[in-house]
């Protein structure tokens, strides 16, 4: 189970998300949100052949560098990736669904209906695989 | 510039490392016209031999390509361990630069583990590998790097939107050496290096992403392949380490637009 701490000291260590897209219109679906320092490729680079041209899945992805702080990532941590990246920092409430790639820091936990929850802010996140990624959805708890 | 991924990138599967082909051998078929029959013919050997593999276990070594807007190109390393056996168990295990992640299916579920984070999924899967790896990708987005290589119906699953492909020549992959080939499919040049001999193994293959700029690809070398690994009884099946919490899949018509 991860700790607040872990999750903060590991929030704190990775930086600026930045999202990729890959949307059904283009060959491989690819857009990106003019994020400065966008990082393309890793998460669309595909690890199989088959499928490739089936795989028309848009897809949000969340690419980190380094120096960045917690707050600055869950300022650009969001979802859907036609949805423009509107700050989430403090505790500005976030629509519920909204995927993070990682909490922001400063959370606590909350262990409710069997399930566990983060609050953070004014936003209350659970951990779910999207894909083979682990990120946080905000979730009424 | 130092930079890190916060999640496994999402094609790689926990290792899945890879394996598995064709039960039904399929004629050799509809290769695009400029698909070279020796490089058909190869690479259909290679299917149908893992294809006919009823247990196996290799290592691999996958390195995934980032580009940045800078144009600089980033690589991250993992390196992965699988065991499979037919009709329908698999299990791999990934440690690597962003995340440590297993993976298990034992024909009835699918179990995608965090060791590290203390968390796992698990969802009812197809009860046949090939119809598991067709449910991850499209049900779950969860991909098997190089999962084409491991279904029954491998051989036509490569081909399907391969318009050309051709015969290298031959090359040393681990000191073995290798038919190697490169064919071109829908937004991706790939190659793979067949050992040449009795046991027609995949030893590396490698993606190349046209539609990015920079080309970022996804190399995996395939060793250490046994094919009468040592398998425990319960080496297909996940049990919970104590403290370790349940969580779900995000709908894929939540991660993004449906297919």
């Amino acid at each position: 189970m991860m700790t607040m701490n872990k999750v903060a000291a590991y929030s704190a260590s990775i930086a600026v998300l930045l999202f990729v897209a890959v949307a059904p219109e283009s060959p491989l679906g690819l857009q990106l949100l003019p994020e400065a320092h966008a990082i393309v490729g890793a998460p669309v680079t595909p690890v199989s052949v088959a499928g490739v041209a089936r795989r028309t899945t848009r897809r949000t992805v969340a690419v980190a560098s380094t120096t960045a702080t917690a707050q600055q990532q869950a300022a650009v941590a969001q979802q859907p990736a036609s949805a423009p990246a509107a700050p989430a920092a403090g505790g500005q409430a976030l629509p519920l669904g909204t995927v993070v790639p990682a909490l922001p820091a400063g959370c606590t936990q909350l262990a409710q209906g069997g399930v566990q929850y983060s609050k953070c802010g004014a936003n209350y996140y659970r951990a779910v695989f999207q894909g083979n990624n682990l990120v946080y959805v905000t979730a009424q708890p | 510039m130092r930079v890190r991924t916060r999640w496994r990138t999402r094609r790689q599967l926990a290792g899945l490392a890879l394996a598995l082909a064709s039960l039904a051998a399929a004629p050799v078929q509809s290769q695009g016209p400029d698909v070279d029959p020796e490089a058909a013919r190869i690479l259909k050997r290679m299917t149908d031999y893992v294809g006919g593999l009823q247990q196996f276990g290799l290592d691999t070594a996958n390195t995934v390509e980032v580009v940045l807007h800078s144009g600089q190109k980033i690589q991250f390393t993992s390196a992965a361990k699988a065991t499979l056996q037919r009709p329908n168990k698999l299990h791999a295990s990934r440690v690597g630069d962003v995340v440590s992640q297993s993976f298990y299916y034992d024909g009835r579920t699918l179990t995608l583990v965090n060791p590290d984070d203390g968390v796992y999924a698990t969802v009812a899967a197809p009860d046949t590998l090939d119809a598991m790896i067709d449910f991850a990708r499209d049900s779950l987005d969860v991909i098997a790097p190089a999962g084409d290589l491991i279904t029954t119906d491998a051989y036509t699953r490569l081909m399907a939107d391969t318009s050309s492909g051709f015969v290298v020549g031959k090359s040393f992959i681990d000191g073995v050496r290798c038919d190697h080939l490169a064919f071109r499919g829908y937004g991706v040049d790939w190659q793979i290096w067949i050992e040449d001999g009795a046991r027609p193994l995949p030893r590396k293959y490698v993606v190349t992403t046209l539609a990015l700029g920079g080309a970022p690809q996804f190399e995996i070398s395939m060793r250490n392949w046994t094919i009468t690994p040592d398998i425990g009884v319960r080496q297909f099946e996940f049990t919970p380490s104590p403290g370790a919490r349940q969580i779900e899949f995000l709908p894929v018509s939540n991660a993004g637009a449906p297919r």
